[in-house]
């Protein structure tokens, strides 16, 4: 899944450990979220939409098309 | 989504100081077992061989509870390390019954005292892995 988190957190000028730090996670946890090793739970997504006023959608976006 | 405070970090490094523990009374019983040889009666010699049961305890519970308290990539990080421990700690067990069943096995080299080792090594592994993988 592809996000913006890396350039909404550079805007904001916040370092990874800031934003580990306001999110409550780890900051190896924000790196993996921002190299796109690691897809946050929906809790912590919400965390992160909420932090930067932002709707999920806006921040994340799904790689593919998603079939169902 | 939780991450290191300093009372998550307390709980870390208690269930590193039972660890440790844990492996000092195992070796510690290790080595009195050894000196106490075959001639002492049975239900002392196996008091001294459980001993390693209580620090082991204290360890498993503080381990957990570090566990409960750091954050989601980290509890992913510890589960994909026990999916790659667990599967080879069982092929090992499986071809050392096979192995016992083809020739004989010196117990001075292939007893339970020295097979347990190759579990933590397998989850030490296994966690190396997986934090590669978030990195």
């Amino acid at each position: 899944m592809k996000n913006q988190l890396r350039i909404l957190r550079a805007e904001r000028e916040w370092s990874q450990a800031e934003l580990s730090d306001r999110l409550s996670v780890s900051r190896q946890t924000v790196n993996a979220i921002e190299t796109g090793r690691y897809d946050p739970s929906l809790p912590l997504a919400f965390a992160i939409a909420r932090l930067f006023e932002k709707r999920i959608e806006e921040i994340f976006e799904p790689d593919g098309a998603v079939n169902g | 989504m939780e991450r290191a405070t300093p009372n998550k970090s307390r709980t870390g490094r208690a269930a590193l100081t039972w660890g440790i523990i844990w492996m000092v009374s195992y070796f510690g019983a290790r080595a009195a077992l050894e000196w106490m040889g075959n001639a002492q009666p049975a239900g002392p010699r196996l008091a001294v061989a459980l001993i390693p049961i209580v620090p082991f305890v204290a360890f498993i519970w503080k381990f957990i509870s570090s566990m409960r308290q750091v954050d989601e990539l980290e509890r992913r990080i510890q589960l994909e390390a026990l999916a790659i421990a667990f599967p080879l700690a069982t092929v090992l067990l499986m071809i050392l019954a096979l192995v016992q069943l083809a020739m004989p096995l010196n117990p001075d080299d292939w007893s339970y005292r020295h097979v347990w080792y190759f579990l933590p090594i397998f989850w030490l592994g296994g966690l190396s892995i997986a934090r590669r993988r978030y990195q």
